[in-house]
């Protein structure tokens, strides 16, 4: 309708006009003249037709949808631009959008459960520090009893169990297990069947599976509930089944991966004294509405405290404290992380505004003529701008769709790129609203970032300044403005290479860290009879395993141990000195406790430095033995010769037993993880004398990696027993673990500040191509006027130097400061790292050279003759 | 935002009175609007003919004034644009308003 409109009212005007000049025909006038007087009476016809359709639209709206349509014209016209800015623009875009996804998780998001700010973690913090804020089964069942500020309490501890398929085959599967209020403390309404009640218990056998579970395994069938399952080779009856949306990690215990199934906690079987001994569990609690998590806390203490006076044996010196759950599910290092990447990638976005800020002053330059006569021609101002900033938010727009598509896709790929652990299942990676809402944001501030300086620049032109062809002055401040966003982009590249640089120097150093060991390529698998075998039936089992797999093909060595290398596993036990003077369980030292069979330390090359290492003969019956590494001796034996001395160590056994034993040994000291910056004591026990439940085997291939061993050790261990999951490992591939975020920061920002670097060639490239032939006229009069080519050559460089070198400067100053903020992040390099610092300008200036080149090549063969031929 | 001056020179509210003035008299097409208010007040009023139309479709917009396309003897169609009831009232109005302005100006700039 619009357009039959304005068909009318170029009729209507036509009209006028005829009218019109008739009447000067009649005055006298000839018929040329007549029509041009009456065009002049008239005056501008195309503005009276925008006039009349401002008046029947949305002018604003009109005016918008017009500056588009033009603006795709524009682009569609000067395509190579278009797709090199809506690349670069759908990178930063997707880029940004998927590390906000992750950000977001990390900080923003609350609990995926119903009112999240109730939840909490309970710990049990004791003097010497070693029970790790783990808590005591019946000390648990105490604050049930005892507390009013809760509305339920409930354990959790991560395992691992198998399901036996049908033909056979054992297939490892994450398990929880945890109280009965366990799925009521965190607000779980199942989706099938039930969850625990109060009635269920560890021997009742009933198990709640998760949604993902139950579809993989029993096809989602709702007959599966009330159905037996075999589970670690016992049946269980499944009673629930839970939505796959919910997931919590194990506090303390990250990265296991997602739990399939929930089976109860078994409960100490008696509630003696000595049952109160050890802490292993992780406790959750929902606060009642209104109860103010400080009024909790110092309810837990005086309960706790009061456990203390009670039974001060094992509880004195414990205090209980209460946390948020989500501060001790998402760990300060992974928030930090999570902010580090969310700053690597807005800067780097940034750049990419730059470059195509850079991009859209040299079209604008260009295009001065048409945007001049826009000018002159009525269009406002503002107009200019809306129109300039209609442009650049197409290409936004364009590129933030493209951008979503990547970041979905990063989105897509990350989880299995990114170290087990490092992010929570709690929290799966999705390119939800949140995440649109963000990209949609971006892309907005991106175009409107992105066209701000051309805008500027273009009203600032007038019709005189642009039809007279002088070039040279109408570029003084666009070119200011494009140098000044080179230096920039040279700036922000060096803060990031030096921060890639730091991370970087940091892995190389872990990786490179002396663990304690010499040990080669070995293979290991953690090894369990299960938890209810005597402690003889346990000692036949790990001999049937150990016999069956030594006289497995290609094996030369096997041995025992509880704590490998670099796994990042700790066994506290307190202990005393034989011979001081006794004290009380709370107020005991506490020692790493390890348990290992006599070739272990040759087997990984430990380096034995006093006394001897244990043998056979350190049997079930022998005087009880144990060895102790030179941390242990420097902590707790100052003064004393180790060899000799005895210590009153608890074992890991239940009933909990402390236990004499003579020192006979002194080992070096096995680091824990890399970055280990206080050695934690340990001792170590003969696995005669002391077998658990747990144990890691350790293999010795005879020849070849370790790895092609894996199906041998497989087969062999399934022949003693055919239902315990395995996972087998390598030791170098536990080292690898061991440094897999510190691995994962530095290959990240390493990537971006590569990135970065790119961009920052790319704009000084930029900057210089367009200054060179900007400055074309002036090289041709120097030129002629006797300059030689490497004096040009001398001045292009001076000017590029200028942009690099104060680009450096900046950036070098920003890393200064900045390098602090990433410090927890470093080991064994400074924040101001001098290697670093000097490397990275050499890189950049390198580099630099390279987009150098070519403009300076160009300048330096200036035809004066050319030249000065119109350009 | 500086505006540019209406293009007619004129305050855009007094263009609008001309021209419901005009149409008083009886319907009359765009051309002949512009030469009566060029006529009657001596080429004083009036700049360019073409400012005239944006006025006559809002004054049509708001309802003031109708238009109709007609075929004149010589058979050239033409729009025709009358005075409705809601014009003849905003004329009224507006009218009283500004002699009420010009009397208020005029004892302002009355000579001392």
């Amino acid at each position: 309708m619009p357009n039959d409109r304005d068909e009318e009212l170029k009729r209507e005007i036509d009209t006028h006009l005829e009218l019109e000049a008739k009447e000067r025909i009649e005055e006298g006038l000839s018929a040329d003249e007549a029509r041009a007087a009456a065009r002049r009476a008239f005056g501008n016809a195309l503005r009276t037709r925008e006039d009349v359709e401002a008046v029947w639209s949305w002018t604003w709206l009109r005016e918008v949808h017009q500056d588009a349509m033009y603006g795709v014209r524009m682009l569609a016209k000067d395509w190579g631009f278009a797709v090199v800015a809506i690349v670069t623009l759908a990178l930063g875009i997707g880029a940004n959008s998927a590390m906000f996804a992750v950000a977001d998780a990390t900080l923003l998001r609350p609990l995926p459960f119903p009112d999240p700010d109730r939840l909490v973690m309970i710990s049990e913090m004791r003097r010497n520090g070693s029970s790790g804020g783990q808590v005591n089964p019946l000390d648990l069942v105490d604050w049930i009893e005892r507390n009013r500020s809760f509305e339920g309490m409930a354990a959790v501890l991560a395992g691992q169990t198998s399901i036996t398929g049908a033909e056979g085959t054992a297939e490892p599967v994450n398990s929880q297990a945890v109280t009965t209020r366990f799925f009521d403390v965190l607000g779980i309404k199942p989706i099938a069947g039930r969850t625990f009640v109060a009635a269920d218990d560890e021997a009742s056998r009933v198990v709640v599976l998760g949604e993902a579970f139950w579809r993989r395994h029993f096809d989602g069938e709702p007959t599966v509930i009330g159905r037996q399952v075999r589970l670690g080779g016992q049946m269980f009856t499944a009673i629930g089944v839970v939505p796959s949306s919910f997931q919590l990690d194990t506090p303390g215990f990250p990265g296991f991966g997602p739990t399939s199934i929930w089976t109860v906690q078994g409960h100490p079987r008696a509630r003696g004294p000595a049952e109160r001994y050890p802490h292993y569990l992780p406790v959750i609690g929902r606060l009642k509405p209104g109860v103010a998590i400080e009024a909790a806390r110092s309810e837990m203490a005086s309960i706790s405290d009061a456990l203390a006076a009670e039974t001060p044996a094992t509880n004195k010196g414990h205090r209980a404290t209460v946390d948020p759950l989500r501060q001790r599910l998402i760990s300060q290092e992974l928030r930090l992380t999570s902010l580090l990447l969310l700053g690597v990638v807005g800067f780097v976005l940034l750049m990419c505004c730059a470059n195509i800020a850079n991009l859209l002053l040299a079209r604008t330059s260009a295009r001065a003529r048409e945007l001049a006569v826009r000018s002159a021609l009525g269009a406002g101002r503002l107009r200019i701008v809306r129109q300039l900033l209609t442009e650049s938010l197409v290409l936004a727009a364009v590129g933030g769709v493209l951008g979503m598509a990547v970041g979905a896709a990063i989105l897509r790929v990350a989880p299995s790129l990114v170290p087990t652990g490092l992010l929570p299942t709690l929290f799966p990676l999705v390119f939800d609203l949140r995440v649109l809402t963000f990209c949609l944001v971006t892309t907005f501030v991106v175009a409107i970032l992105s066209a701000l300086a051309p805008a500027w620049q273009a009203t600032g032109m007038s019709l005189v300044h642009v039809m007279s062809l002088d070039t040279r002055t109408s570029t003084g401040a666009s070119s200011k403005l494009r140098r000044g966003l080179a230096i920039a982009e040279v700036a922000v590249a060096v803060l990031l290479l030096c921060g890639a640089g730091l991370l970087l120097r940091t892995l190389l150093t872990l990786e490179d860290v002396d663990a304690g060991d010499r040990a080669g390529d070995l293979l290991t698998t953690r090894v369990s009879p299960g938890m209810d075998r005597t402690p003889d039936a346990m000692r036949q089992f790990y001999a049937a395993i150990e016999g069956a797999v030594r006289d497995a093909p290609g094996v030369r060595d096997v041995a025992w141990g509880s704590a490998l290398p670099l796994e990042g596993r700790f066994y506290g036990q307190s202990f005393e000195i034989d011979g001081d003077p006794p004290r009380p369980q709370g107020d005991r030292d506490s020692t790493g406790y390890q348990i290992v069979s006599p070739n272990y330390f040759r087997l990984l090359g430990v380096s034995v430095l006093e006394g001897r290492d244990f043998t056979d003969a350190d049997s079930t019956e022998a005087p009880q033995v144990c060895i102790v590494d030179e941390a242990f001796v420097r902590r707790y034996l100052k003064g004393r010769m180790p060899i000799g001395t005895r210590v009153l160590v608890n074992a890991m056994v239940q009933p909990p037993r402390a236990v004499l034993r003579e020192i006979v040994g002194v080992v070096k000291h096995i680091k824990e993880r890399p970055d280990e910056r206080e050695a934690q004591p340990q001792l170590y026990v003969p696995i005669a004398q002391n077998t658990w439940w747990l144990a890691s085997l350790v293999v010795q291939p005879a020849s070849g990696p370790a790895a092609a061993l894996a199906p041998t050790v497989r087969a062999a261990m399934a022949r003693v027993d055919r239902d315990r999951p395995l996972q087998i490992q390598t030791l170098t591939g536990i080292r690898t673990l061991a440094t897999a975020r510190p691995r994962f920061r530095a290959v990240l920002v390493g990537a971006f500040a590569v990135l970065a670097l790119i961009l920052a060639v790319v704009g000084v490239f930029g900057v210089l191509a367009y200054s060179v032939q900007q400055r074309t006229r002036e090289f041709g009069v120097r030129v002629a006027l006797g300059a030689n080519a490497s004096s040009v050559l001398r001045l292009v460089i001076a000017s590029a130097g200028g942009v690099i070198g104060i680009g450096i400067a900046i950036g070098l100053v920003a890393a200064a400061v900045l390098s602090r903020s990433i410090s927890t992040f470093l080991f064994g390099v400074q924040p101001l790292d001098p290697i670093t610092f000097v490397l990275v300008p050499l890189v950049l200036i390198a580099t630099a050279t390279i987009a150098v080149a070519a403009p300076a090549w160009r300048a330096a063969r200036v035809d004066p003759v050319v030249a000065f031929r119109a350009e | 935002m500086p505006t540019k001056p209406p293009r007619s020179g004129l305050l855009q509210g007094t263009l609008d009175l001309l021209i419901l003035r005009t149409l008083l008299f009886g319907p009359l097409h765009g051309h002949g609007i512009a030469k009566h208010i060029q006529r009657t007040s001596e080429d004083v009023l009036l700049v360019e003919h073409g400012s005239l139309y944006p006025a006559l479709h809002r004054l049509e917009k708001s309802g003031c004034i109708a238009s109709r396309w007609e075929q004149t003897e010589r058979g050239r169609e033409m729009r025709l644009y009358r005075l409705t009831a809601k014009g003849r009232r905003q004329l009224t109005f507006e009218e009283s308003r500004w002699k009420e302005l010009a009397r208020a100006m005029a004892r302002i700039l009355k000579p001392v």
